[in-house]
């Protein structure tokens, strides 16, 4: 069965970037346009990594990571900034993984392939 | 007479006359009083220890510009603390008791006066005579006062002229602070732009990305979008070098070791410094130097200027750091061998978005100075033209820091 990832991103354009691209990549994708939201669906579906925005409006992505973490301790999180200077900050604690936002997917794909090919 | 010239004397004193103007008058004044033909008034500058001369009045058969600190009857009123009386019998001579003065040529009598006050020597009236004067004990009363007026004119010039300094520094530490205020709105108004620009960028970048997999190899359409993504590439390294221009002013301060945050940095760069053929050479404090800084940052801070100084040295050179306490604050400096800025440049080179790379963003140095300032601290430049430069970060240093083990 196919991995499935939640993606959580306030912008569309970027939602519909990282389906399209991680869909090619072979992975089912999820989307979520808020915290809230993600919360919602990861109550529903059952999903094996979530691709989480830090800057969202309403609930952000530490919020969201703080409360998923607490439920659901083993799902793997990525988070994805702007901020290069976060990286220290979140990379060491309770993210799994932490990526730069770019154009350039390859070292998010990358990322991805490595958590969740150990999980298979 | 001798009531009349110290009266006038001080009336000089009160006028609002520059001091080499009071003095040249007041050397006037003396000549029409004593039995005199030149008065000169040397003035002791302590750093170099030379006596300049500083006003003039009377004849010219000989006149010295300056004496050392320890030269000639000047040097000699300045072991002594004492007038000096000097008469010889040939004019020719320029000995007096075994002091050896060049302005005493074509002169017969000499009287040279300390000018001091209780703490400072300020320099000497020098007078002279071709004749034998004589100077009655009143005239030489007259004298002792005026000498003492003439000093305080020095006194008073002195202290309006460093109360001027302080003044011009105050002014341009206002204006160096106002920059770097400016500097930093400027910064966070780049770092809001930068945020807002990034995910559009990311949008069209990735979808560019995946129009060229829809091409496929060989269709005409690859070298436009491989131009998109090009430009979307340049663009995104502007937003990353902006969005590090530290947005969140909250810088989390904690006690570190100076040494230890630079040898970090170092360490990460052995690599390309082998690459480089640079020679790197530390002179590191021997104890540790206490600092309260946010490490993460102030590591991003040392990064750029290293790799600044890597770039300015591609074909090799040598790279000194050093670290110290300095008056009580903790310091840094990066010198480089790599030819220094071109000096036009140098009043820009914290300016965002400035540069002389190729493909540089202009923001490493602004980067740099915006997390010193936000650790009350400052960034020097020392710039060599063809040499090298050596920038100097200094930090308010730590004194109850104790390195852990």
């Amino acid at each position: 069965m196919k991995k499935r990832i939640l993606v959580v991103d306030d912008e569309e354009g970027l939602r519909l970037l990282y389906k399209e691209e991680l869909e090619d990549e072979g992975w089912d994708v999820e989307l979520a346009a808020s915290g809230e939201e993600s919360l919602e669906k990861l109550e529903g579906d059952a999903i094996d990594l979530v691709l989480l925005d830090i800057k969202m409006p309403g609930m952000d992505g530490v919020e969201v990571l703080r409360r998923v973490k607490e439920r659901w301790k083993d799902l793997p999180v990525i988070l994805c900034t702007a901020y290069p200077h976060y990286k220290h900050e979140f990379g060491t604690w309770a993210s799994d993984a932490y990526v730069i936002k770019s154009s350039d997917l390859t070292e998010l794909k990358q990322t991805i392939k490595d958590i969740l090919g150990k999980r298979q | 007479m001798e009531y009349d010239i110290i009266e006038k004397v001080t009336e000089l004193s009160l006028s609002g006359l520059r001091l080499d103007a009071k003095l040249e008058r007041a050397a006037r004044l003396l000549l029409d009083a004593v039995p005199f033909e030149q008065c000169v008034f040397y003035i002791l500058d302590p750093e170099k220890n030379v006596f300049e001369k500083k006003a003039f009045a009377g004849e010219e058969i000989t006149l010295v510009e300056s004496y050392g600190g320890d030269q000639g009857l000047p040097g000699l009123v300045k072991k002594k603390k004492a007038a000096i009386e000097v008469y010889k019998k040939d004019p020719a001579s320029t000995v007096w008791e075994g002091v050896d003065d060049a302005g005493l040529k074509g002169y017969k009598s000499a009287l040279v006066c300390p000018l001091r006050d209780k703490e400072r020597f300020f320099g000497v009236i020098y007078l002279k005579s071709a004749r034998k004067a004589e100077v009655s004990k009143m005239k030489m009363r007259a004298l002792g006062i005026m000498a003492l007026q003439a000093s305080s004119f020095i006194k008073c010039a002195d202290m309006a002229e460093s109360h001027e300094r302080i003044h011009r520094e105050l002014r341009e530490i206002e204006e160096r602070l106002a920059s770097s205020e400016k500097l930093m709105a400027l910064g966070d108004m780049a770092a809001t732009l930068a945020h807002e620009i990034r995910n559009p960028l990311i949008s069209i970048g990735g979808f560019a990305g995946r129009l060229k997999k829809h091409l496929g190899p060989g269709s005409p359409g690859i070298p436009y979008v491989e131009q998109v993504l090009k430009e979307v590439g340049r663009l995104e390294k502007l937003m990353n070098g902006v969005t590090s221009f530290v947005k969140d002013s909250a810088v989390n301060l904690r006690p570190d070791d100076l040494n230890g945050i630079v040898e970090e940095v170092l360490q990460l760069f052995e690599d390309e410094f082998a690459a480089h053929g640079i020679q790197v050479k530390k002179a590191f404090s021997e104890v540790s130097i206490g600092v309260e800084v946010d490490r993460e940052q102030l590591k991003i801070a040392f990064d750029n200027l290293i790799v600044n100084a890597i770039q300015s040295m591609e074909h090799g050179g040598v790279l000194r750091l050093s670290t110290s306490l300095e008056g009580g604050m903790a310091a840094v400096s990066i010198a480089d061998s790599g030819g220094g800025i071109e000096p036009r440049n140098l009043g820009y080179i914290f300016n965002p978005f400035f540069t002389t790379k190729t493909h540089g963003t202009g923001l490493g140095l602004p980067i740099t100075n915006s997390i010193i300032l936000r650790h009350k601290g400052t960034i020097e430049v020392e710039n060599k033209p063809g040499v090298g430069v050596t920038f100097r970060v200094i930090l308010p240093y730590l004194r109850q820091f104790r390195s852990a083990g």
